[in-house]
């Protein structure tokens, strides 16, 4: 009896470490999450902002765009690895594989990698050499700081208005302004919105509490006129700081909604990358 | 007179069920044969996608490197023969994958060795336009490697299927053949390294 116990403790000790050792990319996260900080270099706020920045993205916009952050590749390619996590998860719609998958293995013992790997769908507006780009100008420099959470977010800066075809990528890579610019564009835009609130609410000026209800006002419009504009806003206000402080931007003011899963997106191996 | 009634209705219901089963299984192989014709046009795609990017890479690296002559012109040649290889999807036996997997290892050879001469050119390598190729390149040989995995596995489940017993009495009858895998090459057809 007792070596029957043994003998299936053993067994199932061994199915244990078979099972890890194929399963090198992480299982498709349940409940169904966009941002997946396996590797915990986000603050649980930043998550939070991330998150709820990409499913409402998602939402409007039907791009899936999925975060994974891990501490180790387990000795494969930054590209399989990214490559593997969309098939395998099914990032983006199954009709028009408009999935964009961002891995981040932070600089531990080993080097960092990072990578951003596109859906069939979206390989035309995110090409391989701006992919490129968007890792070696706009994560590598913040991940080198440790900033992980700025990086992320330059990213997105790009990517989202891109993948939303508000700015072509061509803009983007003309004079590495394009963000410059849709971030102007963004300011505008709120002060327009700050604008039309301030004409709405009438006598706000004579209380400077009904100013701050205000602002909670405007993070609630904004997300339902323009979420890239309001990441762009969210990351300009908080750029000059160390970018923890930007996290504020999606937070409770948005109160947003769950994401509904993955949508069984195909990936083809488009994307790139960059290490440092 | 009602037993033969009897007999032709039994008769019908073994036709239509016996014509059913077999039809059931003629448009399985079919569909099965379609996704991997289906999955080798992707691969002929990324081949002829890299191919397309080789004209650029040439004449970036030639504008810093023209007396490395020997090597650029081994790559323009290595795509001259890989672009003329091509294969009929009613044809994709095992011997004409190799040959065509052969032709295209050539040329990713003749890239590695080009690639891995433009590391002793600085300037190149700070090229924006050499840089965008680069990261083209390397995004094409994951693209390379994922649609020949694909097709591996599309292949795998048709000659699986026209192998099992009772499709593969069928799948003689009908001619379905099996179809030919792409093999992992040591070294040669390990994607050349790039470094920034």
């Amino acid at each position: 009896m007792r070596n029957k116990t043994i003998i299936s403790f053993v067994v199932s000790m061994m199915v244990g470490f078979f099972v890890t050792l194929s399963a090198q990319v992480p299982e498709k996260p349940n409940p169904p999450r966009l941002i997946n900080d396996f590797a915990k270099i986000f603050t649980p706020q930043q998550v939070a902002a991330l998150e709820d920045t990409l499913v409402r993205f998602s939402k409007r916009t039907s791009n899936q765009v999925t975060i994974v952050t891990v501490d180790e590749l387990g000795g494969m390619d930054a590209s399989q690895f990214a490559y593997e996590i969309g098939e395998k998860w099914g990032v983006g719609g199954a009709k028009h594989d408009n999935g964009v998958v961002i891995l981040v293995k932070p600089k531990n013992e080993t080097k960092g990698q990072a990578f951003i790997a596109t859906g069939y769908g979206v390989e035309g507006v995110l090409p391989d050499a701006s992919c490129s780009r968007i890792v070696n100008n706009e994560m590598i420099p913040a991940f080198k700081n440790n900033d992980y959470y700025g990086g992320v977010v330059r990213a997105l800066n790009v990517i989202l208005p891109v993948l939303a075809k508000e700015y072509s990528i061509a803009e983007y890579e003309k004079g590495e302004s394009g963000s410059v610019v849709a971030g102007l564009v963004a300011v505008l835009f709120g002060m327009l919105l700050v604008f039309i609130v301030f004409l709405m609410s009438g006598n706000s000026k004579d209380n400077d509490n009904d100013r701050d209800g205000d602002s909670g006002t405007f993070g609630g419009r904004s997300s339902a006129g323009d979420v890239a504009a309001a990441i762009l806003l969210g990351s300009l206000l908080g750029g000059s700081s160390s970018g923890r402080s930007g996290g504020s931007f999606g937070g409770g003011s948005f109160g947003g909604g769950s994401f509904g899963g993955f949508g069984g997106g195909s990936f083809g191996g488009g994307g790139a990358g960059g290490s440092w | 007179m009602k037993k033969t009634w009897i007999v032709i209705a039994v008769v019908a219901v073994v036709v239509i069920s016996l014509f059913g089963w077999v039809k059931g299984m003629y448009n399985g192989m079919v569909e099965q044969e379609e996704t991997v014709n289906k999955a080798w046009s992707q691969v002929e795609n990324v081949y002829q996608r890299r191919a397309d990017l080789i004209p650029n890479l040439v004449n970036t690296v030639k504008g810093y490197a023209a007396h490395e002559s020997e090597t650029l012109q081994g790559v323009v040649e290595a795509r001259a023969k890989a672009t003329q290889m091509t294969v009929n999807v009613d044809d994709l036996t095992e011997e004409n994958i190799k040959k065509y997997q052969a032709a295209q290892g050539d040329l990713q050879q003749a890239i590695g060795r080009l690639l891995m001469l433009t590391e002793n050119y600085p300037d190149l390598k700070a090229n924006e336009n050499f840089r965008d190729l680069q990261a083209q390149l390397e995004g094409t040989e994951n693209r390379i490697t994922v649609e020949r995995q694909k097709f591996n596995e599309a292949a795998k489940e048709y000659n699986t299927n026209i192998r099992k017993f009772p499709t593969n009495i069928f799948a003689g009858m009908f001619g379905f053949e099996k179809k030919g895998y792409f093999e992992a090459q040591a070294g040669a057809e390990k994607a050349p390294e790039v470094k920034f």
